[in-house]
């Protein structure tokens, strides 16, 4: 063993360390995220994205190191650690699962580095200097669905989501949100994401008798319910959360996913938008990217987080790098003065536009409704 | 709840506990006989389920990308032992399963089947997936199988690690799902039971007599039935521990693959889904009395019934209350069994 | 010893003080490997020592990641009082849990881990208050203020804590409950010395969990959030496998497992990742296969390469200041056991029919017969380890018959076991000091706060005149698994004499033996009679019987066939037919 294991780790020591520091003139930015483990499905449109980032902004080179953390925090934040001090990168993208990127906030604050996080997140404002986090807050997709339905007269709705966060966050959403309009929730059933059958929570939010049932669940298990749900004879409205928008639920889903209604960001029905709408034209330009990559239908929600990522970054390298050369602390102030601006930016999930208050950044127009129809979505303009 | 409602629960827990029991027994066979809690039972299922439906979409079966350097690594495991020591056979029965295993594997990946004969996919998915039981036992097991249960438990973990790690890659995150092989329910008076249910009920009560027959009224089953209940005399008598170990591992590999082709049409199967089934296979065991195979079923059906019930009252807290169940079982396991003498941790 | 002690102090101080050095990314990584350390040496000890093989100890790092959460958040209380919460709590949370689990037999307390481990990540996800699958954020750090690089002194906190536990864990293994500790998986044998087998399993246990509580307060504050999932069984199975790379057997495992797995895991998903476009879970592929062939080939984990001199063995340590107790044996004469109509039946099958036996002090009594009669099952009645189905055994005229074999051996009872019941990795010395268990009994604290100097000198100090005695002095510091079985046998009597008992039965002692060894356990025999000891001895060698025993018993399938002198028995014509075959005399 001691033949063959300690040289091994040695050599990989060595890479390690004698990485040459080379001289920087070139913007180097961090991304980390969950590209292996269960949660993989939703982080691997990330790295898909990050593949087609350009390699110069503004003149510079960029360098983009993707690192993965199969969802571990303690993972992210060695990452985290690894971005700011071994490679002194100018941003940090990421984490794409809220634990991650919660537990890499006092690293960007240290660190004095911007961080956009990927995934959802609520900056706390002691922190909220250094972080911004681009997709939508949880609440803002959850408010299209609740609309929805008391414009639709639901007057009862039963839940179920994940045993985990995702299914907290949903559930947590549509208990601030629905009692305003006048809708109560009559059921918090939750499942795993590997488990064979819900039929037991769907009959028991049956036998509550909702007017429309909210799912909280994401990527292909969503399916589930919605297939148990209709099985049982349940013909009412179903609502999906917008983690589940993906080919591969209309795949997996076939004919039980018809009809049913899910948030998302208006990426995903770009060709469908007005043409007044404000984010088509970065959505329409990213979608072709990206799909002539990865293949006809494959966009996402999850890749275009990336990709406003990116956008964001870009469009504030321009004005930091008056302040000074990339790797350098007044990069980086500069960086995230130039975020906070108050410009606005159009992504192809919203327009956003951070100020020093607001770090979340994205309006109504983040977020919008589609519809199941023939396996597609399509846009509902309500 | 109402009798309906109860009603549809216990067809729903039973539909569960009938994989549950198809995993326990095979789980509860391999532990008999080598004494290695089988983890890696759960990732035979999904190997099945992925399988078939590949095979339905007319894809070349991922599994067949398993298999074959299994079968390779074992070759050259049994070379090397040829090269060590001479008085080994060239040619043995685990090179020609080996070999088999290979040949299984080239014809298809280069010749998928076609057609739309459920026969032929459940067939292919036996084909593919049975063989990797005796290589795995081959390669990973064989040469500590006198080690503690606790050094097997841990060997099994590690394979259960490397074939998840692998399927990841090899199958994708997304869940597959496999057309009904039977559709349609039947009605008695307003009551409805699935025909899946059905076909469910009939295929493991075809496979479960046919374990009962081979184990009791064939020469090999009642080898292996010996091994189970005493192996150092077996070995005294001279059944091979050997053959023994790797039949127990290709009959829970058929037994998975079974599972799996039942299990398919029903819901989504992912390529991580076989560690809990396989923990909740190994809880109805428990419940069992981790000794007979009947009550090991049974145990798993209860295990299966309970996952229901739990999941109707409280869903969040579904699968605590079902590991839960294992302690106070384990306890008074414990207390029965004669105590004080000989006992010794992982023995 | 010591030098094992230096190395353990030096090593974690070393790396405390390589703070400044370290690059960042490394202090970040060096900080991660000593957190989980802490809950590897816990595991180690008790895996590896006790044979407790916990699939759970990550339910109890969160314990303690969520208790001084809770507290420091919701109850703004410093992160140094929360400690004290965080400790607390895991102990209690231990306690309980530990009473049942360690209650659980062989593989069944590995499964029954296995189910609590599963069911408390769903029990803290949905507790009310501790945010979900979210978890809790915002907690304060340890020294400086929210904002400022505080690794520097965290990592020399962590290590600084490192060398404590790995002392307090070479005191305790040092010791007399540190040798209880590591034999409490040979339940009869540990119990037939006076060993609270339960208690001591508890013991380490909690001690177990106490590390990994501390780990999770650490934890806690270092990322400064919790959510359930570093806590759930894939987190706990990692730990275990890190120890067993590292090797369960010594707890230098505990600190190689961990460092080589973090870093390696690092490296790999930073390296590999891009290596390998497609996405794949590679590095648990790669450690999976890595502990594959290290249960094949180094079972014993990295440590197996540790050189023989950093063994964590007790030694003699000059000469005792003071002698073990000793109490008075009773008068020449007296009844010392008697066992009065004791049968046992195992179902339908009677091992044992009536059989009523005495043994007077400073007596040397024989019970011979053919394999099977009942020999060793009397031995188990008379020693606690079987209840008898009718009948009674009283030891200096109290009856014994049904108690626990602790209590029998606590009223100067000591035995000898059939097949050698030692220790195979610890040394003669300590094999035999085990014996003494009751006598130089010190508590867990005082052995861990090293309390327990005096006892423990004079314990080693009995333990190797016994050794000398048996002439076993050369190989006093070998590895009793290294010895052949006859010296076995020779160690198990030096272990039974170390009870300082008023009795002891011994089991077949002289097999085994060669001729001049035989003769000096004869001289033992001798002495003990002579110190007014009484002995019982199951042995087959009748010219040796005839050396030492006063009286022999003759047993035939579980019934008395013949009690006497060696004389009149050898030819009672009973004996001779059942037992021998042909009168002795043609022999």
């Amino acid at each position: 063993m001691r033949n063959v294991l300690g040289p091994a780790v040695w050599m990989m020591w060595a890479v390690v360390l004698l990485t040459p520091a080379s001289a920087r003139d070139e913007i180097r930015i961090g991304i980390t995220g969950t590209f292996t483990g269960p949660a993989a499905s939703i982080g691997i449109p990330y790295k898909q994205a990050a593949e087609l980032f350009p390699s110069q902004i503004a003149g510079h080179s960029v360098k983009w190191i993707v690192l993965d953390d199969a969802g571990d925090p303690a993972a992210a934040v060695r990452n985290a650690r690894r971005f700011t001090d071994e490679e002194q990168v100018d941003a940090i993208l990421g984490s794409t699962s809220p634990p991650g990127a919660i537990a890499m906030f006092d690293v960007a604050v240290e660190s004095k580095t911007p961080q956009l996080s990927l995934a959802p997140v609520s900056v706390p404002a002691a922190k909220r200097m250094w972080i911004f986090s681009v997709p939508q807050a949880v609440p803002v997709m959850v408010s299209a669905v609740v609309d929805h339905m008391a414009a639709k007269g639901v007057k009862k709705v039963g839940y179920i989501g994940f045993t985990d966060s995702w299914g907290d966050q949903n559930y947590n959403a549509l208990v601030r949100l629905a009692p305003a309009k006048g809708i109560t929730i009559s059921t918090n059933e939750r499942y795993n994401r590997v488990d064979a059958s819900v039929t037991a929570q769907v009959l028991k939010i049956l036998a509550t008798k909702p007017d429309a049932v909210f799912i909280g669940a994401s990527g292909s298990p969503a399916v589930l319910p919605n297939l148990t749900l209709r099985d049982s004879g349940y013909e009412g409205p179903l609502y999906n959360s917008h983690g589940s928008v993906s080919r591969a639920v209309l795949q997996a889903g076939g004919a039980a996913m018809e009809g049913t209604i899910a948030p998302t960001g208006p990426l995903v029905v770009a060709d469908e938008l007005p043409d007044s709408y404000p984010t088509k034209k970065a959505a329409i330009d990213f979608v072709s990217a990206y799909e002539s990559r990865w293949g006809k239908g494959t966009r996402n929600p999850f890749a275009g987080y990336a990709w406003d990522a990116m956008l964001l970054i870009s469009a504030a390298v321009p004005a930091a790098l008056s302040a000074g050369e990339p790797g350098t602390a007044e990069f980086r102030n500069a960086l995230r003065g130039s975020l906070e601006a108050g410009k606005e930016i159009a992504g192809t999930h919203a327009v956003y536009r951070y100020t020093a208050e607001d770090h979340e950044g994205v309006d109504q127009r983040s977020r919008i409704l589609v519809v199941v129809k023939d396996g597609a979505y399509h846009y509902l303009a309500n | 709840m109402n009798p309906t409602v109860a009603l549809l629960l216990a067809q729903d827990g039973i539909t569960n506990g009938i994989v549950f029991a198809l995993l326990g027994v095979a789980i509860l066979l391999v532990f008999l006989v080598t004494r290695v809690l089988f983890v890696v039972q759960g990732e035979f299922v999904v190997l099945g389920a992925v399988t078939l439906v590949q095979v339905q979409r007319g894809e070349v079966a991922g599994a067949a990308w398993l298999l074959m350097p299994l079968a390779l690594l074992c070759l050259v495991l049994s070379a090397i032992q040829f090269v060590r020591e001479r008085n080994s056979r060239l040619w043995s029965l685990q090179n020609g399963i080996c070999l088999l295993a290979l040949a299984i594997g080239l014809c298809a990946t280069f010749y998928p089947p076609a057609g739309k004969s459920a026969w032929l996919q459940i067939t292919t998915v036996v084909c593919l997936i049975t063989p990797m039981g005796p290589l795995l036992y081959w390669t990973a097991f064989r040469n500590i199988c006198r080690s503690s249960i606790l050094t097997l438990l841990f060997a099994a973990m590690c394979v259960h690690y490397v074939l998840q790690g692998l399927m990841l890659p090899l199958f994708g995150p997304e869940g597959f799902r496999a057309l009904p092989l039977v559709r349609g329910r039947i009605d008695f008076g307003g009551i409805w039971l699935s025909a899946q249910l059905i076909f469910m009920l009939c295929v493991f009560l075809l496979l479960t007599t046919a374990l009962w027959l081979v184990f009791h009224h064939t020469l090999p089953g009642k080898a292996l039935r010996a091994v189970s209940i005493n192996r150092v005399g077996a070995r005294l008598v001279g059944i091979s521990s050997d053959i023994a170990g790797a039949a127990a591992f290709g009959l829970a590999s058929l037994i998975g693959a079974v599972s799996g082709i039942l299990i398919a049409p029903l819901s989504n199967v992912y390529y991580d889904s076989g560690f809990l089934l396989a923990l909740k296979g190994f809880v109805g065991c428990v419940v069992g009395g981790l000794a007979s195979f009947p009550l090991a079923a049974l145990g798993a059906l209860l295990t299966g019934l309970l996952d229901s019930f739990a999941a109707f009252y409280a869903s969040a807290l579904k699968d605590s209350i079902v590991f839960a169940l294992l302690v106070p079982m384990l306890l008074y396991m414990s207390v029965t069994q004669i105590s004080g003498r000989g006992e010794e941790a992982g023995e | 010893m010591r030098r094992l002690t230096t190395i353990a102090l030096l090593v974690p101080l070393g790396i405390a003080a390589s703070s400044v050095v370290l690059s960042s990314y490394w202090l970040t990584l060096v900080i991660s490997v000593g957190i989980n350390v802490l809950v590897c040496v816990g595991l180690c000890v008790m895996a590896g020592q006790a044979g407790i093989a916990s699939f759970g100890q990550a339910a109890f790092v969160g314990v303690g990641a969520y208790a001084t959460a809770l507290l420091t958040t919701q109850g703004h209380l410093p992160p140094w009082v929360s400690l004290f919460a965080s400790l607390g709590l895991t102990v209690a949370f231990a306690f309980v849990i530990g009473w049942i689990t360690v209650r659980l037999s062989g593989h069944y307390l590995v499964l029954g881990t296995l189910g609590w481990s599963v069911g408390f990540y769903y029990v803290l996800a949905n507790v009310p208050g501790l945010g979900g699958y979210d978890g809790i954020s915002g907690l304060p750090q340890l020294f400086l203020m929210t904002g400022n690089d505080e690794r520097i002194p965290f990592n020399v906190l962590v290590w600084a804590l490192e060398a404590a536990v790995l002392l307090i864990t070479i005191n305790i293994l040092d010791s007399g409950p540190g040798r209880a500790i590591r034999v409490v998986r040979s339940k009869a044998m540990a119990e037939s010395f006076g060993i609270d087998t339960s208690r001591y399993k508890l013991a380490v246990f909690v001690l177990a969990a106490t590390t990994a509580g501390l780990s999770g307060w650490l934890q806690a504050h270092f990322l400064r959030f919790v959510n359930p999932n570093p806590f759930n069984l894939n987190a706990s199975v990692e730990y275990l496998f890190m120890s067993l790379i590292g090797g369960l057997s010594h707890f230098a495992g505990a600190v190689i497992g961990p460092f080589l797995v973090v870093v390696t895991k690092s490296l790999l998903q930073t390296n590999l990742a891009s290596l390998v476009q497609t996405t794949g879970n590679y590095e648990i592929v790669a450690f999976g296969v890595v502990v594959l062939l290290l249960l094949h080939f180094a079972p014993n984990g990295v440590v197996s390469l540790l050189p023989g001199s950093l063994q964590l063995h007790s030694r003699l340590t000059g000469s005792a200041r003071e002698a073990l107790n000793s109490v008075e044996k009773p008068a020449r004469g007296g009844v010392v056991l008697s066992a009065k109509g004791v049968s046992k039946y195992y179902g339908g099958l009677r091992a044992l029919n009536e059989v009523s036996l005495d043994v007077g002090a400073a007596e040397v009594v024989a019970l011979v017969g053919p394999n099977g009669a009942g020999k060793s099952t009397l031995f188990d009645l008379l020693s606690g380890l079987a209840e008898p189905s009718a009948g009674a055994v009283s030891l200096l005229g109290e009856r014994v018959d049904g108690q626990s074999p602790r209590s029998i051996v606590k009223r100067g009872l000591a035995r000898t076991f059939q097949h050698a019941q030692l220790n195979d990795d610890m040394t003669v010395l300590e094999n035999v000091a085990l014996g003494g268990h009751l006598r130089g009994n010190t508590s867990l604290i005082s052995a861990a706060l090293r309390l327990d100097r005096r006892k423990e000198a004079a314990l080693l100090a009995e333990a190797a005149l016994q050794i000398d005695r048996l002439r076993l002095t050369e190989v006093r510091d070998e590895k009793a698994g290294s010895l052949a079985l006859g010296q076995q046998r020779i160690i198990e009597v030096a272990r039974a004499l170390m009870v300082d008992p008023v009795i002891v039965l011994l089991d077949e002692p002289a097999a085994g033996l060669r001729f001049a060894e035989k003769q000096a356990l004869a001289t033992v025999i001798d002495e003990l009679r002579k110190r007014g000891v009484a002995v019982l001895v199951v042995e087959h060698d009748l010219d040796f019987v005839d050396q030492i025993a006063d009286r022999v018993v003759v047993f035939d399938f579980g019934t008395k066939i013949a009690e006497g002198s060696v004389a009149t028995v050898l030819n009672d014509p009973r004996v001779v037919e059942a037992y021998l075959g042909r009168p002795r005399s043609a022999a």
